[in-house]
């Protein structure tokens, strides 16, 4: 089988002197998907970037070539890589909408791939575009070929730029993370799509991402990078049924699978609600001077309730409401419709008072937005404390390093500012400032979607250690299947700013679910050899 | 800080800037010990005088040492444009700041007097102050201050409407925080950095309005001092001692260039990717 990219005991070390890849080596045959997986920092955007010759200023290579069919990539001058670039290799990176340009038209964009790489002209070069725009799945061409990248949504700027990557009939293709940004399903169709158009051209590539249940469904062979140097390379379903590196199988053990149970309890079914939301709506818009708010619903008239010492998940996909319930509990958005706290009924934002905003706490998605960057550790775990009041007989000073020893980080972190720390740290941070107020319930927005799976483990493990000692109820907001179904008694489905199913996390899926969350379930990729 | 100051040197404007500024500073806080003689002494023999051994930078129509009244009237000068823009800048930032918090109708109109403000042309809303307050330094001070607030305030506010959309202030308002906290506290520390370059630049124009407003009568008054009203008094007599007019002019401009500069390469330092 002929080797379509090959690297050799390949290194790169930055100007700064941060090695990001030590002897790396891998190979491509024709026709084969090779999955790069890693955590954020182990270089498989590097090796990417290394590949297609986008190297800062300062970077010093050693070791072997990087080869594509017989040409060693390092010997080309950057004109020649132009010609390489798009035509042999191409490249589909995560986020569609930073890789098209927003003031040229799709149309436009496709058809300079064809202009420049293959030598079409004119009504030649349309029809081409049109036909494969069909090719990947996009039902009126002609009209979306006129569009500018604004007028797409996600999944269908997705499929344009699969479309200009494939266009060349290039040899090889990269793929950094090429579904994270999307929808779970749209995900799912993107994959399906990508398996069908590298099956039918034959083409080689490699896989880059951060999940490896993900690529173990993608790939042929999958190989593990840690700190810029591969850890192990196997067959896919090897990798993950059977890996033999230490650290792949901590990675293993960190992905969420929907079969294993972390929470082993139930709540009380008979006990009266903590928190329940009843008919809740919420509009965005913003009233201006001369004009009334413009009206787009957020959130329909959902109802729910939380049990004291209950995991509620709530999922759906992004613009699904989920978010836009969480910030109204937590008095971000304002409602109509009613909150209920146990025997208060709250109905406005206003009316939620210190005794509501102590007993419910939220933490969000991202800790480095969440913290003041200009505000100390010490600081921010204060400012709860000051409004709520530290526990009976304890200094300021000793309840903060009490908080960031029940999240497990030392007192000396008072100290420190939250750029001093990892995304981690930062996240255990935000839950130890939420805990500080001792709430009945915690709103977890989306709160490991920003960090890496052996560090979302962790987090997860820290929340559940606090709730089994706290008897903490948690609304944990996530798009994360398996994750939720790992951890929650209940699972409400939100789709379209709609509560379409709310049931016990055992039933999730069973024949009286509701269509959208069936879809959502077969879309989930699961670990393969589960 | 001392890693921001360093790239402030190394960019030549914030160098040349910050070396003006710092002599400036030295005149204004030493002048009247180093100063040779007092700025009032009158020496009616040197009268008219231009530079020589004795008086340096030359003498005015009472023989007073232009040398001496201009360290003299650094003080004047540079403390009181300072100090408006301090002012200005304050009011400005809490001001822009609350208003991107509050959002909605409040914002509505506080930008809309804003806008109606900043439609009077600057020097012409300062006089307008000074004639109802009445004429001295102090006033002027105060007048150039209330003039800069508006325009600080807009830029303040668009900082702050990105700082507005963080979740540390959703996460303040969430635990039940004042507005007054979430303003001063929370939000006003991550707008200050586009805020001191702005400051920075408009104490250039507080120089040239206290000067202004000086040379018009309507600042500080004699025998004090201050440059602008030293260019204001040497006006008569043009054409027998230019240097009386020369000496006050080209400090005010030294000294407001020297503000851009430092203004310019402040911000240049804040962001070290332009």
């Amino acid at each position: 089988m002929s080797i379509v990219l090959s690297v050799t005991d390949y290194s790169l070390t930055y100007a700064g002197g941060a090695q990001a890849l030590i002897g790396v080596s891998l190979a491509i045959p024709r026709g084969r998907v090779l999955g790069v997986v890693g955590e954020s920092g182990s270089g498989k955007t590097s090796l990417a970037y290394a590949i297609m010759r986008y190297l800062p200023a300062g970077a010093v290579e050693a070791g072997g070539p990087i080869r594509l069919g017989e040409t060693d990539l390092r010997t080309l001058s950057q004109a020649q890589m132009r010609e390489i670039r798009g035509a042999r290799i191409g490249m589909v990176f995560q986020d569609p909408s930073a890789s098209l340009n927003p003031t040229l038209t799709l149309g436009e964009q496709l058809i300079e791939v064809l202009t420049r790489h293959k030598g079409l002209r004119g009504a030649e070069a349309r029809d081409r575009a049109e036909a494969l725009l069909v090719r990947v799945g996009l039902r009126d061409p002609a009209a979306m070929l006129r569009r500018y990248p604004h007028e797409a949504s996600g999944g269908e700027k997705q499929r344009v730029v699969i479309a200009s990557a494939f266009a060349a009939e290039p040899e090889c293709l990269l793929l950094d993370e090429p579904t994270t940004a999307l929808d779970v399903i749209t995900a799912r169709q993107i994959l399906d799509l990508f398996a069908e158009l590298q099956a039918e051209t034959g083409v080689a590539a490699l896989y880059i991402s951060h999940d490896l249940a993900l690529v173990s469904r993608v790939a042929d062979r999958v190989t593990v990078l840690h700190r810029g140097r591969v850890v192990e390379e196997d067959a896919a379903d090897e990798v993950f049924r059977a890996p033999r590196e230490d650290y792949t199988r901590r990675l293993v053990a960190a992905v969420p699978r929907p079969d294993v149970r972390l929470v082993a309890d139930t709540p009380d079914t008979t006990a009266a609600p903590l928190l329940a939301a009843e008919d809740m709506t919420v509009r965005y818009g913003r009233p201006s001077l001369f004009r009334r708010a413009p009206q787009t619903t957020g959130a329909r008239d959902v109802s729910l309730l939380v049990r004291p010492g209950e995991i509620l998940g709530v999922v759906g996909e992004s613009g699904s409401g989920k978010s836009t319930i969480a910030r109204a509990l937590a008095g971000l958005n304002p409602f109509e419709g009613a909150v209920r706290l146990g025997a208060r009924r709250i109905e406005r934002t206003s009316a939620m008072d210190r005794a509501y905003r102590r007993a419910v706490q939220i933490v969000f998605q991202h800790p480095d937005a969440s913290l003041n960057p200009r505000h100390s550790i010490g600081r921010i775990l204060s400012r709860p404390l000051a409004l709520y009041g530290a526990p009976e007989g304890v200094g300021r000073g000793d309840a903060i390093a009490a908080l960031l020893e029940e999240v497990q980080l030392p007192a000396s972190y008072a100290r420190r500012y939250p750029h001093q720390l990892s995304g981690g740290e930062t996240q255990r941070v935000a839950i130890a400032r939420a805990f500080a107020a001792r709430p009945s319930l915690v709103i977890c927005d989306e709160i490991t979607s920003s960090l890496d799976v052996s560090i979302q483990a962790q987090v997860i493990a820290l929340l559940l250690r606090l709730r089994e000692r706290l008897g903490t109820a948690y609304l944990f907001i996530t798009h994360d299947l398996n994750l939720v179904r790992q951890i929650a008694h209940r699972i409400a489905v939100m789709y379209r700013g709609e509560l379409v199913e709310l049931s016990d996390a055992g039933t999730l899926g069973g024949p009286a679910s509701h269509d959208y969350t069936r879809a959502l379930l077969q879309a989930v990729p699961t670990p393969a050899g589960v | 800080m001392p890693d921001l100051l360093r790239r402030l040197l190394r960019t030549p404007q914030g160098a040349i800037g910050l070396a003006i500024i710092l002599a400036a500073l030295v005149m204004a806080i030493a002048g009247t010990s180093i100063a040779p003689y007092s700025p009032e002494q009158f020496h009616p023999r040197a009268r008219f005088g231009g530079p020589s051994a004795a008086f340096w930078l030359g003498t005015d129509q009472f023989g007073r040492d232009l040398f001496s009244r201009l360290l003299a009237g650094a003080r004047a000068t540079l403390f009181y444009a300072l100090a408006a823009t301090l002012l200005g800048t304050a009011a400005g930032a809490v001001l822009g700041t609350l208003s991107a918090f509050l959002g909605g109708l409040v914002d509505e109109v506080l930008m809309r007097i804003v806008d109606a403000v900043m439609a009077i042309p600057n020097l012409l809303f300062t006089l307008l102050i000074v004639t109802v307050l009445g004429a001295s330094g102090v006033n002027a001070l105060i007048a150039i201050g209330i003039a800069f607030t508006p325009g600080m305030a807009r830029v303040t506010r668009s900082v702050a409407l990105t700082v507005r959309r963080q979740d540390y202030v959703a996460a303040a308002i969430a635990r039940g925080e004042s507005s007054g906290y979430i303003v001063l506290r929370e939000m006003l520390p991550n707008v200050v950095g586009p805020i001191v370059v702005e400051a920075t630049i408009r104490v250039a124009f507080a120089v040239m309005a206290l000067a202004t407003l000086s040379f018009l009568g309507l600042g500080a008054q004699p025998p004090s001092s201050e440059w602008g009203l030293m260019v204001a008094e040497a006006r008569p007599y043009l054409f027998r001692n230019a240097w009386m007019m020369i000496v006050p002019g080209f400090a005010i401009a030294l000294v407001a260039i020297a503000f851009n500069l430092f203004g310019d390469g402040l911000r240049d330092a804040l962001n070290p990717r332009t």
